[in-house]
């Protein structure tokens, strides 16, 4: 990478007497955006607190724009940490409040009133300044929140969990003023989530982390559709996983059929995992499986099929020809199926 | 409610209602009762001698005076130190918290008796017998207890995240501490001061035993009248020391109704 953004490289945190994250090590250019995704109480927080400077954590190189900041208190990190809920201090106004950092930078009045304004402007908070923080609704709280963020235009933005517990319009709202916020001054940002689909959607590269380590660092498409190892696929939510053999000529032999290899395998028990959407109804499909149930969903309707014993989910993109207990039939994309090598139990 | 019940829950709180104001009616009776014997209910006649007298009496206003003073450095020196031992108690945990919270609870449990003589004889060996400073000192003692456990339980519901953000936003210790921590903590410093101070305030043991003859606060020179028997003088000065208590108890009421969010 370039000397500018945020290094990590091996950092360790510790999480009291339970092992905790170990040899994490990623870099996040100035303009990107990079999700860590794992499933709850993985250290997500604990990580970007570490980062931040607020947590325990020791790194062998920590740097910001080049700087080495692994000694260095919070304040002089030059990275701003932004907490899940939004901590707007209740004993000042809106516009005090976004000129907190500049503040205790000492920074001209001129040069305050400037910033504080360009800044609300640009995340729509116009009309606010005196505004008592506690008479602000949820979506104009976390975007004065981002306004004094990025305000004294930190090189590396730290966003924890910026969309829990928000509803999808309120969601909608903070998510295009993160985009609004980095668009300003393209800082590096690091921002926790467990929702997949929001990684997906914000971020540049997601980093997915699991026991303790960052397992698979990557742009969405190719995380999403290559797994790097089954721990990943199944923290994907890839919920299909057909178990066969893998060959020395570099096939893998299932209930599905044979598939070719993507990749070089040992030869012997082997998982096939793959995601709904490679799996469809298709009548001139090759697979015969029985219909056991129809799923509704918002963004799309799947089929519980069993097929052999194998239960599997499919995506249905045409009308469904049977009834539960009817048979239909199913085409699968190969190229979306990942293969691992599996021990009985592993 | 059975008519049963409530009648004698109407006669416990009448039986505390009189039991908690009669003492006061007694004393401003007598503050400006003219002639009062036995068996007479009331005083024969209503007098503002003894009011009169007391201002005219340097000795009472001095040690009012007095009084205020170490008051106030005692309300001052709860908050200073009281803050920052209630903040790291309440930061720490297992055996160190429990005896911090020990230690700073020993002062306030102990009779006040017990406490002035173990003060006494370390403080005569200082040199600090017989001055105000010394009082001072003594006083703080059992508030800074007080103001510990005051502002532990403060932090335990103040939401430490706030120092984070801060940090993060660039912010200084010394820059949290003066720009956030203070401004948000202005209602239960005020408390805490207010607590100190009504400790010093009606303290006598300690005044009696460090202050020896020479520091004379209202509470001693109230002391002495009684026990000279001069009752419509002592309920005159009683009635002065009751005065910060119920300004103490309307700012805490006013506090209460203005208290910003602590916990976030």
């Amino acid at each position: 990478m370039t000397d500018g953004g945020l290094l990590v490289r091996g950092l360790r945190v510790p999480f009291g007497a339970a092992p905790g994250l170990e040899n994490i090590t990623f870099a996040v250019a100035p303009g990107e955006r990079l999700a860590l995704v794992g499933a709850s109480g993985a250290g997500k927080t604990s990580l970007l607190r570490a980062v931040a400077g607020l947590g325990p954590g020791r790194a062998d190189e920590l740097r910001v724009d080049g700087r080495d900041i692994a000694t260095m208190p919070p304040e002089r990190r030059g990275i701003v940490y932004l907490h899940q809920t939004p901590l707007l201090f209740p004993h000042l106004s809106v516009a005090e409040n976004i000129a907190f950092p500049l503040r205790v930078r000492r920074a001209g009045a001129a040069e305050v009133a400037g910033a504080v304004r360009e800044v609300m402007h640009a995340l729509r908070l116009d009309g606010l300044a005196e505004r008592r923080v506690q008479a602000l609704s949820g979506g104009q709280r976390h975007r004065a929140a981002l306004a004094r963020a990025i305000v004294a235009r930190p090189p590396v933005l730290l966003l924890d969990e910026p969309f829990a517990s928000l509803d999808p319009v309120l969601r909608h709202e903070v998510r295009e003023a993160v985009r609004a916020a980095q668009a300003s001054y393209r800082p590096a940002v690091v921002l926790v989530t467990h929702d997949l689909d929001e990684a997906g959607t914000l971020a540049d590269r997601i980093g997915v982390l699991l026991g303790g380590r960052l397992a698979q660092v990557g742009p969405p498409g190719e995380i999403f559709a290559s797994p790097r190892t089954l721990a990943v696929a199944r923290f994907l939510g890839l919920s299909n996983e057909v178990p066969g053999t893998i060959t020395a000529d570099g096939r893998f032999t299932s209930p599905l059929g044979v598939l070719p290899l993507r990749t070089p395998l040992p030869p012997g028990p082997g998982i096939a995992v793959f995601a709904t959407r490679a799996l469809r109804l298709d009548g001139g499909g090759t697979l015969a499986a029985r219909m056991v149930e129809l799923r509704h969903r918002v963004q799309q309707t799947t089929v519980i099929v069993a097929l052999g014993d194998l239960g599997l989910e499919a995506a249905v993109h045409e009308a469904v020809p049977a009834a539960p207990g009817g048979e239909v039939r199913l085409s699968l994309s190969g190229e979306e199926v990942s293969v691992f090598p599996h021990t009985v139990g592993g | 409610m059975s008519a049963g019940l409530r009648a004698v829950r109407l006669g416990t709180f009448v039986v505390v209602a009189v039991s908690a104001m009669a003492p006061f009616t007694l004393l401003a009776l007598w503050s400006v009762g003219g002639d009062w014997f036995y068996p007479a209910l009331l005083p024969r006649s209503f007098t503002g001698r003894w009011w009169g007298d007391l201002l005219q009496d340097g000795r009472l206003l001095s040690a009012a005076a007095t009084s205020l003073m170490l008051g106030a450095g005692t309300g001052i020196l709860t908050c200073a130190a009281g803050l920052p031992v209630g903040q790291a108690l309440s930061q720490a945990s297992g055996w160190r918290r429990h005896a911090g919270a020990a230690m700073a609870f020993l002062p306030v449990a102990a009779p006040p008796i017990a406490l002035a003589a173990g003060v006494q004889y370390s403080f005569l060996r200082l040199g600090l017998g017989g001055t105000l400073t010394g009082v001072l000192l003594a006083h703080a003692i059992p508030a800074i207890g007080y103001g510990s456990l005051f502002f532990l339980g403060v932090f335990e519901v103040f939401d430490r995240r706030v120092e984070d953000e801060a940090r993060s936003l660039g912010a200084s210790p010394r820059q949290v501490l003066v720009r956030v921590l203070l401004p948000l903590l202005r209602r239960p410093l005020a408390d805490a001061f207010l607590l100190g101070f009504l400790v010093s305030w009606s303290q006598v043991p300690l005044t009696l035993l460090i202050g020896g003859g020479p520091v004379r606060t209202l509470p001693i020179e109230v002391f002495s009248l009684v026990r000279a028997g001069q009752d419509p003088a002592a309920a005159t000065g009683a009635l002065i020391m009751l005065i910060p208590a119920l300004a103490a108890l309307a700012a805490t009421r006013l506090g209460a109704a203005r208290t910003e969010v602590v916990a976030l």
